[in-house]
């Protein structure tokens, strides 16, 4: 079994683009369940300091995958996210 | 192979629609086509009280549809190719730099409001301090692509180059003077990030494959037109109003010469006007006989609207929102006296 840690960061309170990214990155997780990744989603405010300190400026909504900023600016499909967190738990 | 003419083909679609709708607007350019609803006061007073919107709804849109078809798809496009993350890393680097890229970028990186509040901060917190924050905020919604590709279309191009350097200018002075205030220092102090630059170093964007990234522009787009219209229709309507009941002496009373430009520049504001609507509503006045002067000062009265100012107002102290409100006010009745007497408008 491994975990990958995903952070979805959007403005608080949500924006409709930024539900949009974690809910892509839901879809993806149920997926994954059966190829026994085990995905820990966490959202994160874009406007804290840990956000800003860790990743700098960004253009929510923004996706980090084990700690790297993957997507940014824009939403990206179930698919696309699965393949990214399917790649980092290799 | 398969899977790449597959993608090539889909690539193709979206790109022959881009240029369809590109060609559209060229087309109709040069047929000296107006976007602008045709309907005059004469017209419309006649209709009954509810058919008036109709009426001007049914005109607005058998003109200005190709505009705001291209407007969406341009600014989706943008938004989608803009490279994001080289920006993003420069603009919390230094104070010159993030006054330049602020201004420069504001208007690629804006079309969505949900971005604007979480980018001012990120500007603020990341380095770059208040003053590039600041002229980021008043620079975006005066002159993101959608609003000036529509004043420049439905007003006249000059208004809207006029605007763009009115608002750069006064976002610039803002940004200036208050990261020399007491309480704009203590704002940046309060929320200031040590070594947030240096994180840059952990993004690793991905890009997907062509034919995703036009259709997720033009997804964009659409989603930019689905918050957008519901508000243009209704500001539509309400300007409908405007045009067939607002005696034109009024208008040319009020809002005319210095007064005129005084009463733009404060109704411009507080009066929040959604995105796009502003541009409409100044239209049908400048129909009824509003100066130049005025319409400028009418336009650049976004940047301070209060639903805006109270996003800000939770990251920024109100202090501060109270003196880039009052900047930016006088700005917008500057240039409009200014732009009124050098139009020979006023």
């Amino acid at each position: 079994m491994k975990e990958v840690k995903v952070e979805v960061i959007g403005p608080e309170p949500p924006c409709m683009r930024c539900q949009a990214a974690k809910k892509a990155v839901e879809k993806a997780t149920e997926k994954l369940k059966q190829a026994d990744i085990m995905v820990d989603i966490k959202k994160i405010n874009i406007m804290s300091k840990e956000a800003v300190q860790k990743y700098g400026v960004l253009v929510s909504p923004a996706i980090a995958i084990n700690g790297t900023i993957k997507i940014m600016g824009r939403v990206p499909s179930p698919e696309e996210v699965e393949k990214l967190i399917m790649e980092a738990a290799k | 192979m398969e899977e790449k003419t597959k993608r090539a083909i889909r690539a193709g679609v979206i790109l022959a629609f881009i240029i369809v709708v590109i060609s559209l607007l060229i087309y109709s350019r040069i047929m000296a086509y107006s976007f602008a609803p045709q309907s005059k006061q004469v017209d419309l007073r006649g209709l009954p009280i509810w058919q008036i919107p109709i009426t001007y709804l049914i005109d607005y849109f058998s003109h200005g549809t190709v505009c705001l078809l291209f407007a969406f798809t341009v600014a989706g496009l943008i938004y989608e190719f803009v490279p994001k993350e080289t920006i993003t890393k420069y603009m919390g680097s230094s104070k010159a730099v993030g006054y330049v890229l602020a201004l420069a970028m504001a208007p690629f990186l804006t079309v969505c409001s949900c971005t604007m509040v979480p980018l001012f901060g990120g500007v603020l917190y990341a380095g770059a301090g208040i003053g590039p924050a600041i002229t980021f905020l008043l620079m975006a919604p005066a002159a993101n692509i959608l609003t000036i590709l529509l004043t420049g279309e439905m007003i006249s191009w000059e208004v809207a180059g006029v605007r763009i350097i009115a608002s750069a200018t006064v976002a610039v002075a803002a940004g200036i003077i208050i990261s020399k205030t007491p309480w704009g220092k203590a704002v940046e102090e309060e929320h200031q990030v040590a070594n947030a630059a240096s994180a840059s170093a952990k993004l690793e964007i991905v890009k997907p494959p062509l034919d995703e990234r036009l259709w997720a522009a033009l997804k964009f787009a659409g989603y930019l037109a689905k918050q957008i219209l519901p508000f243009f229709i209704l500001g539509l309507i309400a300007v409908s109003y405007v045009e067939a009941f607002l005696p034109e002496d009024i208008v040319g009373t009020y809002l005319t010469g210095v007064t005129g430009i005084l009463i733009a520049s404060v109704l411009g504001g507080p009066l929040y006007t959604p995105t796009l609507v502003e541009v409409v509503l100044g239209k049908a006045m400048w129909d009824l006989g509003m100066s130049k002067g005025a319409l400028l000062s009418w336009l650049m009265g976004q940047p301070y609207d209060v639903a805006n100012a109270l996003a800000v107002s939770r990251i920024a102290k109100w202090k501060v929102v109270l003196t880039y409100m009052l900047i930016a006010w006088a700005g917008s009745v500057t240039f409009g006296l200014l732009y009124g007497v050098l139009s020979g408008s006023l």
